[in-house]
């Protein structure tokens, strides 16, 4: 190499030098500037919080919802992460994430981050009730009206017969990552059923609406709250209820065991908010707001149908929530 | 087996053996015994037998993972976890530095950097695809995201490189080495990310750190491999001169093999990068921002919007690699033979564009640039829209309407398709697996594997599937062992179809790539979404993904076969009067057997690898243990359900390897 280019290369590193260093002190600025929720212990500023979005339209708008009244009525930063489910517990617990505000019940991470390490904490319930069971369309409810509950389907499993079940009826089973016992209960009550897996959520959806639309019938596992509620009119076949004699049953077939103690409805689950342990004792004045936070099963399925449905930004579906029901708002702000 | 192996050496002498004719007889005999075995004796429930099974092992792993949580959440924590932790920092400073310098140097800075550097470095062709990725992130409104995506790449690719390269030296230069850490590069490719996403986040947390840690794992392996094939590639003479002249082995290693093993090094850093970008959805789980985390959360609540940043995962992807191979092949020293007078000319060409991107940024600081581009430009009076990823997203909307309606014309098509493969190959090939007495399965498949490849991958085939059923799960394993032979047999089959045809058409074979590269970076469930409209029956959709994943692969490899037969043997049949068709059947084909079937066996590697995905859609089967063992934390059995089809690929592997394992040396 020669001299002149020695000096050129050192000239172009030098300048790339300099853009890193003058980038970097600008980022720490940045950080500066933002601050960390959680490390501001004691002070009345309510810096930043970070919120976990799960990975459904529901999750979608409830935490929206609080970073409209976080951001509006406190003044907060609100960073949203999108991890998985049972991830973002190990977020929670190192302090990443400050809160999840619809868990349904992931009692297993439960044993070990809440009781046993306790670095996450129970946020109490969001208000927002989930409900499982097994579906049809109404179309086909119209047409069977005997449909109305488990025993109805009885000897007219055939009814639901396709490709891949044979000459048994197809039963379309829910996401495999979601609480369920579905073929158990198949076999506990005896119906002629071929328990089929459609793969994750998106999938599922995509099996039932479009038998949906051939109007063909079909039956499915499916839950409230859900934004598709509001666009496809589904009824639910009841199961077995639960008593004061069948209280021991079980809803999550991950347990094991005989099919015969899962024979009755799945349970109402009680959908909590998580915080973490360091949020939690940080004085954010955005913990006791969260804490205080309530939704119903219908303010959460309207602004989920605007998300998801209507395709609206989710940032104006949870402002315009807020503004239109200051009332509740307000009461969480007490 | 090498998943991302390179150029494949096209056999220079060729004699047909009696012994390869004898083969398809053979294993015709073998696979006939099969079905005599099957038709007599299924119905009788003859799965592995209970007593030569591991079960505790799934409660053992989920105790292993217990015990980890314990220790990182103990009070005084194990030494080890400050060093991962300082990794991890590591790693998370560098993803930052670089998405920082984007934000400094504004989104016209950005463009204008990127664009000059690569126009500089590797022409104008490659500068105009960089410009139009950037110009389709900002259209799309999805330039925040990109920027992010780009950030965590480049961190992963580098720190990638800086294990990978020095791994991959060692191992072209010491065979032992090389042979001892193959298995573990196989498991870290086969392996589905899903079952190690949580003891990943258990030792390093969440964040852009911890998913370029998991995007390392899946990408080091093709930087080693590959840079391992371009070291011995190095021929000996030039190794033997330079060590006759008194080189001592470092002087060999930097004066006369690397630079010699240059075209594959750069090859080893393109695909490095392509490999780390098929992982940017899962580091998206964990924590890594960016296009991975619109693609997963609009599946469930906008699947356009899901679609449209798969979308722009591929445009990074093209751009990314066209950019690399376009400097490559302009930086080639061997290419290049310059005057005193041009190398000063190329100097003062790098300062000016240097000079000029200094002064675009400059001056787009002092206007007040964006850091990011913005979703709309605001003059005094009126406020114009800068993105169009709303009509984008109209179209992909219309599009998944016109899927989703059972009525349209397409569908008329695909549905009886999706039927005819389930009930005529799919059901019945399960059944013979699943059916078949588990002594039967497990001897077949070593007996195919001793005719076919020998005596060793017999053994080692006959120990992975004994591992599969101690582990306990030869069902499982056997279901998805007939859905992976099914997509592979299609894959080959279209797949030496178009590659042939390209080998013969450089027309066909340009505008295959860019679709080819779709194929092999486009977010699986994204492109597998309309097959779930489609074909409407559980386990199709799983192997039309798998198909589409595989294919590329199989048709480079026999492109890269067929135009790889010596020109003479290819004259020599011409002067004999042969027509193009039989120059092609007799000669060509033939003599490119070995990469037809290096095709069939990576092919095989490939199609296991999207077994997870056929898991969401409906696969069921070992795919549906692993993505339950993320997604519902039981971990063991997802770990046991990733042996398994670790075991399976090595096993499938070792079936189909023939006798290509005799290197010249």
């Amino acid at each position: 190499m020669g001299k002149r280019s020695r000096w050129s290369l050192a000239v172009v590193l030098a300048l790339m030098l300099a853009l890193f260093t003058v980038a970097c002190g600008e980022s720490k600025d940045d950080e500066a500037d933002s601050g960390s929720g959680s490390a501001d212990a004691g002070t009345t500023d309510c810096g930043k919080v970070v919120l976990n979005e799960q990975a459904w339209a529901g999750s979608t708008a409830n935490t929206y919802i609080a970073k409209a009244v976080l951001e509006d009525k406190l003044g907060c930063t609100v960073e949203i992460t999108k991890l998985a489910e049972i991830p973002v517990f190990q977020a929670m617990a190192d302090g990443k994430v400050d809160a999840v505000l619809e868990d349904w019940q992931h009692v297993d991470e439960y044993a070990k981050y809440i009781d046993k390490a306790g670095t996450v904490v129970q946020g109490g319930p969001l208000g927002v009730e989930g409900h499982i069971g097994w579906f049809i369309p109404k179309y086909l409810m119209d047409e069977h009206p005997e449909f109305k509950t488990w025993e109805g389907l009885k000897g007219k499993e055939d009814l639901f017969k396709t490709a891949e079940s044979g000459d048994q009826g197809m039963f379309l089973g829910g996401d495999p990552s979601y609480v369920q016992k579905d073929k158990e209960l198949i076999e506990a009550l005896g119906l002629n059923f071929k328990h089929v897996t459609a793969g994750a959520e998106p999938a599922q959806v995509a099996r039932w609406s479009q038998l949906y639309k051939q109007k063909e019938p079909v039956i499915f596992y499916w839950y409230t709250p859900q934004y598709l509620n509001q666009e496809y009119d589904l009824a639910e076949v009841k199961l077995p209820p639960r008593t004061e004699a069948n209280k021991d049953c079980k809803d999550d077939a991950k347990e094991g065991g005989d099919p015969a103690q899962y024979k009755c409805e799945y349970d109402v689950t009680i959908i909590n908010k998580l915080f973490s342990k360091k949020f939690a004792e940080s004085g954010s004045p955005a913990y006791p707001v969260l804490k205080n936070m309530k939704l119903t099963n219908e303010d959460q399925e309207q602004v989920a149908k605007a998300i998801a449905g209507d395709k609206e930004d989710p940032e104006k579906a949870g402002q315009d929530w807020v503004d239109a029901n200051s009332e509740t708002v307000n009461s969480w702000l007490e | 087996m090498a998943v991302a192996s390179g150029r494949i050496a096209a056999p220079a002498a060729f004699a047909p053996t009696s012994r390869w004719r004898g083969k398809p007889a053979q294993v015709g005999a073998i696979v006939g015994l099969w079905l005599v075995a099957y038709f007599l004796l299924k119905g009788q429930n003859l799965d592995w037998p209970a007593s030569l099974t591991w079960e505790e092992l799934p409660r053992k792993l989920d105790d292993a993972q217990d015990w980890l949580l314990e220790q990182r959440t103990a009070d005084n924590p194990n030494p080890v976890f400050a060093v991962l932790e300082g990794f991890r920092s590591l790693c998370e400073w560098l993803v930052t530095a670089f998405i920082d310098i984007f934000e400094w140097l504004t989104w016209v800075g950005t463009i204008a950097a990127s664009v000059l550097i690569v126009w500089r470095f590797g022409g104008w062709r490659a500068a105009l695809i960089v410009f139009g990725a950037f110009v389709s992130f900002a259209l799309m409104g999805l330039w925040e995201e990109s920027i992010q995506t780009l950030g965590l790449m480049l961190a992963a690719v580098l720190l990638s490189l800086a294990v990978g390269i020095p791994i991959g030296v060692l191992a072209g230069r010491r065979e032992g080495f090389h042979r001892a850490i193959t298995p573990g590069l196989d498991a870290m490719q086969i392996v589905p990310a899903f079952a190690y996403l949580m003891p990943i986040v258990i030792l390093f947390s969440v964040g852009p750190g911890a998913a370029v840690i998991c995007t390392m794992i899946y990408a080091i392996p093709p930087a080693v491999r590959i840079t391992a094939l371009g070291i011995r590639g190095v021929t000996k003479d030039s190794v033997e001169a330079a060590q006759a002249f008194g080189s001592t082995p470092a002087q060999t290693l930097f004066k006369v093999q690397l630079p010699l093993a240059r075209r594959q090094l750069l090859l080893s850093v393109n695909q490095t990068i392509m490999f780390a970008l098929s992982l940017v959805v899962i580091a998206g789980l964990i924590g890594g921002k960016g296009l991975g985390d619109v693609v997963t959360n609009g599946l469930y609540s906008n699947a356009a919007l899901a679609i449209l940043a798969g979308i722009a995962i591929v445009i990074m992807a093209i751009a990314l690699d066209r950019a690399t191979s376009a400097i490559a092949e302009r930086t080639d020293p061997t290419r290049q033979h310059l005057t005193d007078e041009r190398r000063r000319r190329a100097r003062r060409m790098t300062l000016l564009t240097f000079g000029l991107i200094a002064a675009i940024v400059v001056v787009a600081r002092a206007l007040g640039a964006d850091a990011l581009y913005p979703d709309e430009f605001e003059t005094s009076t009126t406020v114009y829209t800068a993105t169009i990823d709303d009509d984008l997203l109209g179209w992909i909307q219309d599009a998944l309407d016109y899927v989703q309606d059972p009525a349209s014309f397409i569908f008329g098509i695909t549905e009886p398709v999706g039927n005819f493969l389930l009930q005529k190959f799919l059901e019945p090939l399960r059944l013979v697996l699943v059916e078949t007495p588990w002594f039967f399965v497990l001897s077949g498949f070593t007996a195919i594997a001793f005719v076919l490849s020998g005596l060793r991958p017999a053994i080692t085939t006959f120990l992975m599937l004994v591992v599969i059923g101690v582990i306990g799960v030869w069902a499982e394993a056997m279901d998805t062992a007939s859905q992976v032979l099914v997509a592979t047999a299609l894959a080959v089959f279209f797949g030496i179809l178009i590659g042939v045809w390209a080998a013969e058409s450089p027309r066909v074979e340009r505008v295959l790539r860019p679709l080819l590269d779709t194929l092999q970076t486009l977010p699986q469930l994204v492109y597998i979404i309309p097959f779930i409209y489609l074909m409407p029956v559980s386990r199709i959709p799983g192997v039309v993904a798998s198909v589409l994943y595989a294919i590329p692969v199989v048709i480079r490899l026999v492109t890269a076969g067929v135009r790889g037969v010596s020109p003479t043997a290819v004259e020599a049949a011409s002067a004999f009067g042969a027509s193009r068709m039989q120059v092609l059947l007799k000669v060509k084909i033939p003599l490119a057997r070995e990469s037809i079937m290096l095709g069939v066996n990576q092919g095989i590697i490939m199609v296991l690898a999207v077994v997870v995905i056929g898991g969401l859609v409906g696969s069921g089967a070992l795919g549906d243990m692993v993505a339950r063992g993320l997604q519902r934390n039981e971990f063991g059995e997802g770990v046991v359900a990733s042996i398994a089809i670790l075991a399976l690929g090595i096993a499938l592997d070792r079936v189909t390897q023939g006798q290509r394992r005799v290197q010249p040396r």
